[in-house]
């Protein structure tokens, strides 16, 4: 079989206009089914024609599934909401801000107009010998093309590696776990809820995925408790060229403090592993301490113990220990004096 | 005395000229004619096009580094409803000796490239071609076809190929020896260096084996004994593709025998001729259609050679065929800049001035055809720096990977890119002002520059007014301010200032011009130049129209097709179209005007001296009688002969008298030849600031400023010389600051192909308000003063901002471009460049 | 076997020697393999279902189009190929170059990057539905052809419909609030520059407007 990219295959466009209705379907044709919802990752997959499906379940026109709604303890973010939009929320953007900081990072603003929360934690990893349809351990072979002697590993994992190296490129999940934001997902057994650190999964845990979500699941919304509302947030995103780039790395943190202590701490990292990962060991070491730049070398210092680079990106320690720092001590303002 | 000592005392008082000074048109502002086309999405590129019953062609690429296709089953696919024909390489005719302009049989080279490969020598090149009624039909049908291919050894890496014992890239060799002079054809042969000369890479240095190209002026030795400071530096340029925003794609019908072709070009003259060569045809039966290019940037000087593919299924299939290039195939069959290992000796007196400078390069000449870029290197740092003995040495490898091609300013990149950081280097170690030591070493008037040519002599510019340039851009800048100011660091942020000096070839001579006056009174003017954007294709005939005195709303520009008859004329490549094609307007319009009285006198009576040409009239001097333009046309119709075009001015080329004939009998058709003295080769030349700030802690840096000072000679339109100083400024940025190629060499693949991985910069990487400027000091050596600007600004664009860079961080941080967040992470904190210049594609 | 079992064979030797032996030992001499095993061997086999298409109406540029569309049809594909709207253009048909974008109830999206299905019954706007009936530029058009804005202006449709939608929301932006709103545009000429300038005229332009 010769190979071609850059021509969809055909496949049954399925465009349901509920929830209950997508559920069924999904539940219908299962491993034969392709979810898209804003269809950023999901083109990519289509137009290289590795990914071929029977039939495509279209969210676009689910209404119930969009939208941002107040619960009283906190907000629920349907998943089909737009990056856009929830950038531009204010309710999001005044007590939540860490979220539209992250949002507004993601691809360019076309993406972000037709991106989806939902599709956004769902993304599949962008290791570039996997999206090229290499048949590597995470496409169910039995290699890795990145992890060998000479192999293009700029942008891959310091943790987490597990056979595979690739990173969770997300920049909204970083954020959501910081905020402690609860993964709503819907299947025949009914709703139920996890905590946004457990949607993600390694492939310690299950190599050919990312999250948790199986056939017949649909994520359809994220809610953000209340609990870090109005929090001292900090957001910041490496990455290469200022738009479009997914991230070299990206940190998100919020921090509870008391006259300049740290009373309580939630920090997360992407791009570094498989997974977005929570630092709970920077969470407990900060706790007490003052908000400034020794405690966060403290905890940067802390945060890449046991970090194993690749050939090509070493840079990534540094890295991560500086931004983990920043999330803490912050950064100081430049004001070029001339 | 010599001749740049005379010229520099001239040229020291020279000043900038106000744009338009002493002109009508030349020097305004004015919209293109193409302008309002583009903005309404009328203008029509080549898959724009449509023919009745088209079919849709896709490709398929090898998958594999280099192998022998043995074997191609197609009739699973050719049985499939809606499949029309597939082309394999067996289809595709071998390339054929051509005649040159100067009747010269140049040989078809045995190593060219194919539009379909047998043998395919890098991963992504085309090896099949599919027909069919739509796409899908011919994804599917590709993904029935069954190819056994025979892999061969292969070899990504310039470097590793020199290696004792490496595979070779080719079955027959692995390096080019560059042709001899007078005419020759680049050799391919096979060169391995030893284990003792690979010592050197233990080091971190380019080793040095031998290098097969090599040539020297002056005595180097003693210019090293003689210096204040010696570097011996290493330094990589990234391979970087041309990703032009329209791919290469080709629509084809056939009609009576002709040939109908339509794709993006840089010369819709010069292209017709490569068609014929291509697909083994007459000139006279191609016809070939490019209205609109969208970039080309050196990649599509004669369209591409995959053309030939949608021409060859059309005729077999007796339908117009459209060939999208998607932008995956445009990454491996779309071009690219050659990268350069280099290691440079450079000594330097106590003020900076260059004592002596001895070049290594090691390039890569990627699957097919030897490249100038090596050369070029060469030529331009002898040009630019001046050194008064240099050494350069060159050996250009082959490797299984992506064709290159000449990418604006080819050579003269990677040389500026090179050089800077060491001058920069060295300026930090003398205690002397970056602008100063690049003035001691700046040329100026006739500058000299390359090894003796075979008379004896150096081959010299037309002239040259950097100096003018860099003390205006340092002025303009606040340099001395800029540099100066302290605190360089605030926090984890620091910031730094750099200038790079920048030039490149601006012109070449020699071609026609070919103006109808009509009947209607109207100026027509045929252009054979490519339409790629620079505006070139337009700006260069209000030189015509000055010289004519005619408004520019009289004239019209005949462009893209070239059933309409086009004059001789360059390519849009190497800045060469505003040189050329306003001295070849220049000619044309004179010889209008010639013509134009000679009309009105035989017509009216007197002598051809007695009348003057303005205001579309001709008229007898002190107002006397007159005709209008119209009038004129009329009268030269009923003359015939020269006046209409039936007999030709006979120092045009044959393709203009070819054009003339054609377009006999519809005016006043009058065509010239450049024949204009030139003394020197025209060069441009650009002085290029920038300021960054970097944040320590993430490796990030933003390009906070930049201005480019450009010497030009005399500028035609003031917009789009902007667009072009400040565009081609950033194209070279782009190769500071991301964009590059990532190959595996294990299995010889590209795994960065998209836009997102090879990083072309946006609209957020550069400065929100970049500036730029020109002298507007004209070119003694051409009748409106005016060379080219697309080629010279992207070193300087590239090494301003990593002398900025260096300004801001230190001189250990890099040894190669791009420059990223890794590299400066990394580097900092070891105290020493940390990324490995000698490995390629990381 | 498999060129890929081999290059897995030579991969596992490979982790105890030299990275030079490494590369050196991929070549499998005179072996004839099938060109797709070399990398892709996660292609999915599977039988394609029919291409139907389906006869939908769009609304482009404030008229109704009844067009044949296929499931899997793109919004550029059908503007270009079915509707002859081709100042729309495809750069990279993937989202990362910006000359597709197109106005879907006056917010920018990469029409590559969007199934026409899936906009039944919405406004789609292009290049070529600014200028009004008599061939007045609408205010961005007209300020770029008096800035001489862009260069080969492949990306210029792009560009210019992006400009449309962030200055209606946005009427007084800041030259880098203007890059910003344009920033999901490529532009290749890398003429930035002089597209912020003539943006900078076009917000003018659409406040006198």
């Amino acid at each position: 079989m010769a190979v071609i990219r850059d021509v969809m295959p055909a496949f049954d466009l399925l465009q349901p206009a509920s929830a209950a209705d997508a559920q069924k379907l999904l539940e219908t044709y299962r491993e034969d089914a392709w979810v898209m919802a804003g269809g950023m990752d999901s083109f990519d997959w289509l137009k290289d024609r590795i990914k071929k499906p029977k039939v495509l379940v279209d969210l676009s026109g689910v209404d119930e599934l969009k939208g941002i709604r107040s619960t009283g303890d906190g907000v629920e973010i349907g998943a089909m909401t737009t990056l856009t939009e929830i950038a531009n929320h204010p309710e999001i953007k005044k007590n939540y801000g860490l979220l539209s900081d992250a949002v507004e990072r993601v691809a360019s603003p076309q993406i972000r107009n037709q991106g989806t929360l939902g599709g956004n934690v769902s993304q599949d990893a962008r290791c570039w010998y996997y999206r090229a349809g290499w048949p590597c351990y995470r496409a169910g072979g039995n290699e890795c093309y990145a992890d060998t002697p000479v192999g293009r590993n700029r942008e891959h994992a310091i943790f987490g590696a597990d056979r595979c190296v690739a990173v969770h490129p997300s920049d909204s999940a970083p954020a959501l776990i910081a905020l402690d934001a609860k993964f709503v997902i819907h299947n025949s057994k009914g709703e139920h809820v996890v905590d946004a650190e457990d949607f993600f999964v390694g492939p310690d845990i299950d190599i050919t995925r990312l999250n948790m979500l199986n056939p017949g699941d649909l994520l359809t919304a994220i809610r953000i408790p209340s609990t870090w509302s109005g929090a001292k947030f900090y957001f910041e995103k490496v990455r290469d060229r200022n738009v479009w780039d997914f991230p070299l790395m990206n940190v998100a943190s919020a921090m509870k403090l008391s006259g300049g202590n740290i009373d309580e701490m939630r920090i997360a990292v992407n791009a570094v592993a498989p997974r977005p990962l929570r630092l709970k060991a920077v969470e407990a070491a900060v706790r007490g301490k003052p908000a400034d730049a020794t405690t966060g070398e403290m905890a940067g210092k802390l945060a890449v113990q046991g970090a194993v680079p690749l050939q090509f990106n070493a840079y990534k320690i540094p890295l991560m220990r500086n931004l983990v720092k920043r999330a803490i001590g912050g950064v100081q303002e430049t004001s070029w004096t001339s | 005395m010599d001749m740049a000592a005379v010229e520099l005392t001239k040229a020291e008082s020279l000043k900038p000229i106000p744009f338009g000074t002493g002109y009508k048109l030349i020097g305004k502002d004015y919209p293109t004619n193409d302008l309002v086309a583009k903005v309404t999405g009328k203008a029509k590129y080549a898959e724009d096009f449509r023919g009745e019953g088209m079919l849709f062609c896709r490709l398929v690429l090898s998958p594999m580094p280099h192998a022998r296709v043995k074997r191609i089953n197609t009739e699973k696919a050719l049985a499939m409803p809606g499949v029309k024909g597939i082309l394999t390489p067996a289809d595709v005719p071998g390339l054929a000796d051509y005649i040159n302009d100067n009747g010269t049989r140049i040989k078809a080279d045995k190593w060219g490239e194919l539009a379909l490969a047998a043998e395919p020598m890098y991963q992504g090149e085309p090896i099949l071609a599919v027909a069919a009624v739509d796409e899908l039909t011919c994804a599917e049908a590709i993904e029935k076809i069954d190819i056994e291919m025979e892999p061969l050894p292969f070899n990504t890496d310039p470097l590793d190929s020199l290696r004792p014992g490496s595979a070779n890239a080719r079955m027959d060799g692995n390096i080019w020896v560059q042709a001899k002079p007078p005419r020759g054809q680049a050799e391919l042969t096979v060169l391995k260096w030893t284990d003792e000369d690979f010592a050197a890479e233990k080091e971190g240095k380019l080793p040095m084996g031998h290098a097969p190209d090599e040539w020297s002026y002056g005595d180097v030795d003693a210019g090293f004994r003689n210096a204040a400071l010696v570097l011996d530096e290493t330094f990589s340029t990234e391979d970087v593709s041309h990703q032009c925003l329209e791919p290469r794609t080709a629509m084809a019908h056939w009609q009576n025998g002709k040939l109908f072709l339509y794709t993006g070009t840089q010369s819709t003259f010069q292209t017709v001729s490569a068609i014929a060569r291509w697909m083994h045809m007459n000139e006279e039966d191609v016809v070939f259609i490019s209205e609109y290019t969208g970039g080309g940037f050196g990649s599509k000087i004669t369209g591409a050679l995959t053309l030939v593919i949608p021409a060859l299924l059309s005729k077999k299939l007796n339908a117009p065929v459209m060939m999208r290039i998607s932008r995956e195939e445009e990454h491996f069959i779309g071009r690219a800049r050659p990268g350069i290992r280099a290691r440079t000796k450079v000594g330097f007196d106590k003020d900076g001035r260059i004592t002596a400078l001895d070049m290594f390069l090691v390039s890569d000449a990627g699957s097919y055809g030897s490249n100038g870029d090596g050369g070029a290197c060469g030529q331009i740092t002898s040009l630019l720096y001046q050194p008064p003995a240099m050494r350069w040495r060159n050996v250009t490898v082959v490797t299984n990977t992506p064709p290159r091609s000449a990418q604006s300013a080819p050579g003269g990149m990677q040389a500026i890119a090179i050089i800077e950081p060491i001058l920069s280097k060295a300026a930090r170690k003398l205690g002397v002002d970056q602008v100063a030591l690049r003035r001691v070493n700046c040329p100026e008037g006739k500058a000299e520059y390359g090894p003796p040519s075979h008379g004896g002599k150096r081959p010299y510019a037309t002239s040259c007014f950097l100096k003018q340039a860099l003390d205006e851009g340092a002025k303009q800048f606040n340099w001395s301010e800029r540099a100066a100011r302290q605190p360089k660091q605030v926090g984890t942020r620091v910031r730094g200032v750099g200038v790079a000096l920048s030039t490149y070839h601006g012109g070449t001579i020699g071609f026609d011009g070919l103006i109808i006056i009509t009947p209607q009174g109207r100026v027509q003017i045929q252009s054979g130049a490519g339409n790629l954007g620079t505006e070139a294709l337009i700006d260069v005939h209000r030189a015509a129209a000055e010289v004519l005195d005619v408004p520019w709303e009289a004239c019209d520009i005949v462009w893209g097709d070239t059933s309409k008859h086009f004059p001789y004329t360059c390519a849009s490549g190497g800045s060469q179209t505003i040189h050329a094609l306003t001295r070849a307007g220049h000619a044309v319009a004179l010889e209008c005007v010639r013509r134009l009285k000679e009309v009105a006198a035989k017509s009216l009576g007197g002598q051809p001296a007695d009348y003057e040409v303005a205001n579309l009239r001709v008229s007898q001097k002190g107002g006397g009688v007159g005709m209008s333009f119209a009038e004129a046309a009329q009268h030269a119709i009923k003359l015939g002969g020269i006046y209409d075009g039936h007999d030709v001015n006979p120092q045009v080329n044959k393709a203009t008298k070819k054009a003339v004939a054609a377009l006999a009998g519809q005016g006043l058709v009058a065509s010239a030849k450049d024949n204009y003295p030139h003394d020197g080769d025209s060069f441009s030349y650009v002085a290029c600031f920038a300021e960054v700030e970097a944040d320590l802690e993430t490796g990030k840096y933003q390009i906070t400023d930049y201005l480019a000072y450009a010497d030009v000679g005399t500028v035609i339109h003031p917009a789009a010389l902007g667009g072009q100083v400040l565009g081609r400024s950033t194209l070279g940025m782009a190769h500071a600051i991301g964009q590059k190629w990532v190959i595996d060499p294990h299995y010889g693949v590209t795994v960065a192909e998209r836009f997102y991985q090879n990083r072309p910069p946006t609209i957020l990487d550069v400065p929100v308000d970049m500036k730029w400027n020109a002298l507007n000091i004209p070119d003694p050596e051409t009748p409106v003063g005016a060379r080219g600007i697309g080629e010279p600004p992207v070193g300087g664009g590239c090494a301003a901002i990593t002398n900025a860079l260096a300004d801001a961080l230190g001189d250990n941080i890099f040894q190669r471009v791009p420059v990223n967040a890794d590299t400066i992470l990394t580097s900092y904190e070891a105290g020493r460049p940390m990324q490995n210049p000698l490995l390629a594609h990381i | 076997m498999s060129e890929s079992d081999d290059l897995k064979q030579n991969d596992g030797a490979a982790k105890t020697i030299t990275r030079r032996n490494f590369i050196l030992g991929v070549i499998a001499g005179g072996a004839v393999v099938s060109a797709a095993s070399y990398r892709f061997l996660a292609h999915s086999r599977r039988p394609l279902p029919g291409a139907g298409e389906r006869l939908i109406t769009l609304y482009v540029n404030g008229k109704p189009r009844r067009v044949d569309v296929m499931k899997q049809e793109t919004l550029a594909w059908t503007l270009r190929y079915k509707l002859g709207l081709t100042g729309t253009k495809l750069g990279c048909d993937r989202a990362e170059c910006g000359s597709c974008t197109v106005l879907i109830d006056d917010t920018p999206y990469y029409s590559c990057s969007v199934l026409t299905h899936t906009v039944r019954g919405r406004n789609v706007t292009t290049i070529e539905g600014l200028a009004a009936a008599d061939g007045k530029l609408h205010p961005v058009q007209q300020a770029v052809v008096d800035s001489q804005g862009f260069q080969c202006a492949f990306c210029m449709p792009g560009f210019v419909m992006s400009a449309v939608a962030f200055l209606k929301s946005h009427p007084n932006p800041t030259r880098a609030e203007m890059a910003y709103g344009v920033s999901g545009n490529l532009c290749r000429c890398q003429d930035y520059s002089k597209i912020l300038d003539s943006m900078m005229r076009a917000a003018e332009y659409m406040r006198r407007a």
